[in-house]
């Protein structure tokens, strides 16, 4: 099956309130980042949390972020970058630019 | 909802930075969680015992250092699949307890 995202794609994390174990914490949901690395194909940790160890592989990528679109700390500076693993359905695609606060 | 264990960005105050030490019996119980999660059991998935602490109610888990979190939550899940039994593990644990009160007290003779 083809890889919904390549390098570089612009994405958003999505932020989705489900119940149970997910990977996704609370302060990358909704926050714009750029795919930087494809890391493999695994297992849902939401479905091993349940004991479900069956079923197919997500893809799983490495996702950067800019620090600074991230915390109210202005110590951040524009190159400081939060990395990330995020499984592909917490992904969505989008064309917006990530912009750093001092560029924007 | 944000979960009590989800504490990525949270006020943290002053953070200690000491290196602590790695003790005997968090190895084992590291150990025994490869063990219960590797490819030919499959009894207990990382992602499994995750869940199980994050669902231990926050006084507990706030209260639990990060190996006991580990263990008391491996605990819960092997005794939720029924491969043990509470009365099993207390048998276990009154067992281990009295060879050990007896080796004390032999070891103090000598």
């Amino acid at each position: 099956m083809k890889r919904r995202f390549d390098i570089g794609d612009n994405v958003c994390v999505r932020s989705i309130d489900k119940p149970g174990h997910v990977r996704i914490p609370f302060y990358i949901r909704g926050k714009l980042g750029t795919i930087l690395q494809y890391c493999g194909r695994y297992l849902n940790p939401e479905d091993l949390a349940v004991g479900k160890t069956s079923g197919p592989g997500v893809d799983l990528y490495r996702v950067e972020f800019v620090q600074n679109t991230l915390w109210d700390q202005p110590d951040n500076q524009p190159q400081d970058k939060l990395v990330i693993e995020i499984y592909d359905h917490w992904l969505t695609q989008t064309n917006t630019l990530v912009k750093s606060r001092a560029e924007v | 909802m944000k979960g009590y264990h989800d504490i990525g960005g949270d006020k943290a105050g002053v953070i200690p930075k000491e290196e602590l030490p790695w003790l005997y019996w968090e190895k084992k119980v590291e150990a025994i969680r490869n063990l219960l999660g590797d490819g030919t059991r499959r009894i207990i998935a990382l992602d499994e015992m995750r869940r199980g602490f994050e669902s231990f109610g926050q006084d507990k888990y706030d209260n639990l250092s990060f190996y006991r979190r580990r263990l008391e939550a491996m605990i819960d899940i092997l005794i939720e699949k029924e491969i043990i039994t509470q009365a099993e593990l207390d048998a276990a644990i009154g067992e281990k307890k009295r060879v050990w009160a007896s080796e004390l007290k032999n070891s103090s003779k000598i």
